[in-house]
């Protein structure tokens, strides 16, 4: 009994990882938005619904392969992004970023309605067999698992080569840091706060495609995840591109593991108390370094 | 003589209080054509429903009219709309119960419209026939005033139950989102299986999750050969996919509404292949189906036009059997003409003429057999039961 105990628990750590590495690229959307633009885009989860239905028409109806979707997915959530940003918005601004938040919750029921009124509720599926798992020792783990968790993983390096090697990534940094200091240098602000929301809806978009490879897609496929994205956003630090990984991480592992042991009706509140015991001990999140 | 005067008189105040304290309705109805009130969803959600419902009720109505109304009376149907609104509805219903006067209610089709209106039905001495399927609305205190014809969720359960045996089943797992009749259904479940030596587990999930796999490893911990599936279409889905991909090569059951097209289409057909599915479903095939198909000039009447359909037939046919057209004639009488064996009727016309020679009746209808249980469940009812093969949903039996 002990070893089957064993094996449920590395089993549901491994699920944890594959669920989180889902969790991580909206996440990571929403938190480089933050860390540019200071507010939360709760938009994100609609954006990923329109990466996923974007890579869907160019896997489905077109009979691309997915890459060329993932690829697709990237470009329409991030043009949608930037739309929603110049054209809405951007013009709240003035108001504040709580005006920010609550227009960007505005404009994700407005995408997803008009995403419902373009594909219909139903479900759809991409072009894809669907493969039995395989067994690794003790565990299992679908090959469509592994690709997406290598997906996320090289995406994510993507990002940090970005912004560590890149002039333009240098400046999406220095504006995070300082916007003042930045404009001084000679950063237009504005642009890189497009630049940024482009890239971060992109994420979004892949995130949502690889859920809807792993699942299926409709049109509340990302605003499912919402809570989970911001949760994992929270716990890493807001603003902090390694704290989202790995607040992704922790949230995708810890509710696996409370199907071991609670009610999955309790599955939230445990994302949320795992917040409150990071935030108790590091009020700027775990790997966040504002602590204002 | 004084003595003799003594009586009348006592007899004529008895009488006289009785008249007064009668309802109205009841006076209005002791001659004349007798009333019946349809109270079904014309507008809301259930307006793809209520509209039908209520025309197959005044045709039906019709029907017996011609063939001579129930005790030498015609009926007359009022049709009112609740909106598939609970206030709508009980706005609706006192109005057919203290102005139209109406005897029995048919047809209210939402559980919670049902459960607005049925106070003033069993107050007022009304019966209220309806397709609602929420477990609580029968074990409401009704003096036996609701009857319903939609099965309850704890049947539903039951057939699952059964099912899952005839499949060759023996250790059954039930997994569902956590909704409102979840717990009377793996009850019922249990209840069925274990009586045949099988074992049932459950497991709750949220449906929110983008993946079930630690869900699914849990549950195939147990072994299960066949696993019920309670959820909706989506979470559904990806619990198809994933129990798949974890190698579960056992039986899956699932309702018809969560396991539908849209759900086969979205699935590659080796996934789907297999699958279970259970509805409600009228009695097809049945000599009721067919008037009602005929009635309503349809090929395939929906099961709530059925119903009604049967809503009427039973109170028409224990009004004549009680002698009566109160709503409490008809509850005590209404079992007397839906089970306990007599001569097999579909139509209310022909159970009126073996009724006025003498005979005794056992109502069998459009939608199922009819038998009531004390509470105003039904005992049984027909179940469609499908099978997804090469990406089709194909019926396998309605039984």
């Amino acid at each position: 009994m002990p070893e089957d105990v064993l094996q449920g628990w590395l089993q549901a750590l491994l699920n944890g990882v594959v669920s989180g590495s889902l969790l991580a690229l909206p996440a990571l959307g929403f938190s480089a938005i933050f860390a540019v633009l200071r507010f939360p885009n709760f938009a994100v989860g609609a954006l990923a619904t329109a990466g996923a239905y974007a890579a869907w028409v160019v896997n489905a109806r077109l009979g691309l392969p997915v890459g060329a979707g993932v690829a697709a997915a990237f470009l329409v959530a991030a043009l949608v992004g930037v739309l929603l940003e110049a054209a809405a918005l951007e013009r709240l601004g003035r108001g504040g970023a709580l005006m920010k938040a609550i227009g960007s919750l505005a404009m994700a029921m407005v995408l997803e309605n008009a995403l419902r009124f373009a594909f219909g509720n139903d479900l759809q599926a991409f072009d894809l067999p669907l493969a039995r798992d395989m067994l690794l020792g003790p565990v299992r783990i679908g090959p469509q698992q592994i690709n997406n968790f290598l997906v996320a993983i090289a995406v994510m390096a993507a990002l940090w080569a970005f912004l560590a090697l890149t002039p333009l990534g240098r400046s999406m940094r220095a504006v995070a840091d300082n916007p003042d200091l930045a404009r001084l240098k000679g950063v237009n602000p504005r642009r890189i706060a497009l630049i940024t929301v482009a890239a971060g809806a992109g994420l979004c978009g892949v995130g949502g495609t690889l859920i809807g490879l792993d699942t299926a897609i409709d049109p509340l496929l990302g605003g499912r995840v919402l809570l989970s994205v911001f949760a994992a956003a929270v716990l890493g630090g807001l603003g902090s591109i390694p704290g989202a990984v790995a607040g992704a991480f922790v949230i995708g592992i810890a509710e696996e593991f409370t199907v071991l042991a609670l009610s999955p009706s309790y599955r939230m509140a445990v994302g949320f108390v795992v917040i409150l015991a990071v935030l108790t001990v590091r009020p700027a999140g775990l790997l966040g370094s504002r602590a204002a | 003589m004084t003595d003799v005067s003594r009586r009348h008189l006592l007899g004529g105040t008895v009488l006289a209080a009785g008249v007064l304290a009668l309802p109205g309705l009841v006076r209005a109805q002791q001659d004349g054509p007798i009333k019946l009130g349809t109270l079904t969803p014309l507008t809301g959600s259930g307006g793809s429903y209520g509209p039908g419902m209520a025309e197959v009720v005044k045709k039906a109505a019709a029907e017996i009219n011609q063939a001579g109304g129930v005790l030498g009376r015609p009926l007359s149907i009022i049709s009112e709309d609740d909106q598939t609104n609970p206030e709508a509805g009980l706005r609706a219903a006192r109005k057919l119960i203290d102005i139209d006067g109406v005897s029995a209610i048919i047809g209210t089709w939402a559980s919670s419209v049902t459960t607005a209106v049925a106070p003033v039905c069993w107050q007022a001495g009304v019966l209220l026939a309806t397709v609602s399927g929420a477990d609580s609305i029968t074990r409401l205190p009704h003096n036996g005033f609701i009857i319903r014809t939609q099965p309850n969720t704890s049947l539903q359960g039951r057939k699952f139950g059964e099912f899952a045996l005839e499949v060759g089943a023996k250790t059954v797992a039930f997994m569902s989102p956590q909704t409102p009749f979840t717990d009377a259904q793996f009850a019922e479940l249990t209840k069925v299986v274990t009586a045949a030596g099988g074992k049932t587990t459950s497991l709750i999930y949220d449906d929110k999750k983008t993946t079930f796999r630690t869900e699914v490893d849990q549950v195939l911990r147990g072994r299960p050969d066949a696993i019920v599936m309670g959820g909706y279409t989506t979470d559904t889905a990806v619990l198809i996919r994933d129990l798949y991909r974890a190698n579960y090569r056992g039986k899956l059951l699932g309702f018809a509404y969560a396991v539908n097209r849209q759900l086969v289409e979205a699935l590659p057909a080796d996934v789907s292949e297999g699958i279970y599915t259970l509805s409600p479903s009228a009695a097809e095939g049945s000599g009721g189906y067919g008037r009602v198909a005929k009635l309503l000039g349809v090929d395939a009447p929906d099961t709530y036009a059925c119903q009604v359909y049967d809503h009427l037939n039973l109170i028409a046919l224990a009004m004549a059997a009680g002698g009566g057209a109160t709503g409490a004639i008809v509850r005590d009488h209404l079992r007397k003409v839906a089970q306990g064996g007599g001569q097999p009727v579909n139509n209310a016309a022909e159970g009126l003429r073996m009724l006025a020679a003498g005979g005794k009746v056992d109502y069998d209808g459009a939608s199922g057999p009819c038998d009531f249980t004390e509470i105003g469940d039904i005992t049984d009812a027909r179940f469609r039961y499908e099978q997804v093969q090469g990406g089709k949903i194909t019926l396998l039996k309605i039984a």
